[in-house]
């Protein structure tokens, strides 16, 4: 009875795999998954950090009227409805006309969507540093952006890069709905292996361990560099 | 070192302050000469942080002029950056920057808005920690410090930027009661030397001993001015005297 099962698995596992090369659909799947979440979470830094500088200068100074309610619309729409749907806007509308590569669109979608958290995260960080900092770098005759750069952002970033990675793991885990513009990502791969041999089982087992490896791979070096950070408090 | 035919360095005129509907400062007009030390004091929510801190526009003023150096520096076009390089500020809270070493907090400054070389910052911050007696610490971070001795370097950063001036917003109000006198310290021996102070203090065994002037500050404007043996041994406005009753 039990070597039947185990014989049975093999088939699967197999069939599923194994036959015809079947286990590349989820290693280049993988990687079109890190090439899409690294790159948006790029993007997403470069959205995100700007967004927070000129929402900080808004609050601080009340110039920039426009580019803040910009920035709020932006958080408002992209924060307000669902990854998937601003992935086929962009594919389907935006771009809808123009021949354009697949995975850049993602990259585009994911990034947009990934800036608007890490703008606030960013954000959260410069509030976390005490008024007191930037009063003393102004009373020293330092500009508002020498005192942004110099003394708050230094100790902003390093507050905020624990939750950034966190970041990191949720988008990881936000690219699985990439097949939705036919973009052969992980889940995708495990689809596909599905639709070729009708069994779900296998493949989709596989493909959530992969997910979960690496996002526990993600959460050690959070915690590792976590615990480097808290030593430098200490000092 | 006071010179009547001197202007002053400081001319406060109808100085106001409103946040919102309350108006903290209603007017204020006052002269701070070179070298003079004006010890501020007053109950808590009179405006004394408030003037003290729109004497370099950490808090702008709602009206009135502020010549410094002979310069209107409320007026808009005023490069106020420039300015404060040479109003020094020492905060209540110290507002050492925790991510910089003493020496880097001591230099950044001169090396950045005055273009002092590495050295000749050091230098002086070398010059200056020595004789608060905190050479020995210049490696090490603010958060390794006590109150005291981080207060003392505020003072010391301050300094480094060779100001005309020194504002000092409660210096002592953060320290537990062992550390004040190390700190108070420091600021007698600046005077002696003839620094322009202003400093809003608590402290009337300071004020006494060491201010040229005290001022009392109430309601949003200051209600009376003296040297300190007489504004201390014979005060004349009420609230004053009801005000020295409680504290003295």
């Amino acid at each position: 009875m039990f070597e039947q099962y185990i014989s049975i698995f093999q088939q699967e596992f197999i069939n599923n795999f194994i036959k015809e090369d079947r286990w590349r659909y989820l290693t280049n799947g993988l990687l079109v998954t890190l090439k899409l979440t690294f790159f948006a979470v790029l993007l997403g830094l470069v959205i995100g950090f700007t967004i927070a500088i000129i929402r900080n200068v808004h609050d601080n100074t009340g110039k920039l009227g426009f580019l803040n309610f910009l920035c709020n619309l932006y958080l408002t729409v992209i924060r307000g409805t669902p990854v998937v749907v601003q992935l086929m806007i962009i594919y389907f509308v935006i771009f809808g006309s123009v021949r354009i590569d697949k995975a850049l669109t993602a990259i585009l979608a994911f990034g947009i969507n990934s800036g608007a958290y890490q703008a606030e995260i960013f954000r959260a960080g410069i509030q976390s540093i005490p008024r007191g900092q930037m009063e003393a770098g102004r009373s020293l005759g330092f500009s508002y952006f020498q005192t942004m750069t110099k003394i708050i952002m230094p100790q902003a970033l390093k507050n905020v890069i624990p939750t950034l990675l966190n970041e990191v793991i949720t988008l990881l885990k936000e690219t699985s709905v990439a097949g939705y513009i036919a973009l052969e990502d992980l889940t995708k791969g495990g689809d596909i292996i599905r639709s070729r041999t009708y069994s779900a089982f296998m493949p989709l087992i596989a493909v959530a361990l992969i997910y979960l490896i690496m996002v526990l791979i993600l959460e050690r070096i959070v915690k590792l560099i976590e615990r480097r950070l808290s030593k430098n408090d200490k000092r | 070192m006071t010179n009547a035919n001197e202007s002053p360095l400081i001319s406060v005129r109808n100085l106001e302050k409103h946040f919102g509907d309350m108006k903290v400062l209603k007017g204020i007009t006052v002269d701070i000469n070179k070298g003079d030390v004006v010890c501020v004091i007053g109950p808590s929510g009179s405006g004394k942080s408030t003037f003290l801190r729109c004497l370099n526009r950490l808090d702008e003023p709602t009206g009135g002029e502020i010549i410094f150096d002979g310069v209107n520096i409320l007026d808009p076009a005023t490069d106020i950056d420039l300015h404060r390089q040479k109003m020094g500020m020492v905060f209540q809270q110290f507002n050492l920057f925790p991510h910089m070493s003493i020496m880097k907090n001591l230099t950044i400054a001169p090396m950045t808005l005055q273009k002092k070389s590495k050295e000749e910052a050091e230098g002086y911050a070398y010059e200056l920690l020595e004789r608060v007696g905190l050479k020995n610490r210049a490696l090490d971070y603010p958060l390794q410090l006590s109150g005291g001795q981080q207060q003392r370097i505020a003072i010391v950063r301050a300094l480094c930027m060779k100001p005309e001036v020194m504002l000092f917003d409660e210096p002592t109000s953060a320290l537990d009661p062992e550390m004040v006198g190390e700190v108070l310290e420091v600021m007698k021996e600046l005077a002696d030397e003839h620094m322009t102070m202003v400093v809003v203090t608590h402290e009337m065994g300071f004020a006494r001993e060491v201010a040229s002037r005290v001022m009392f500050l109430d309601g949003g404007d200051f209600l009376e001015e003296n040297e300190p043996k007489e504004f201390f041994a014979n005060p004349q406005n009420d609230r004053l005297k009801e005000f020295l009753g409680k504290v003295l």
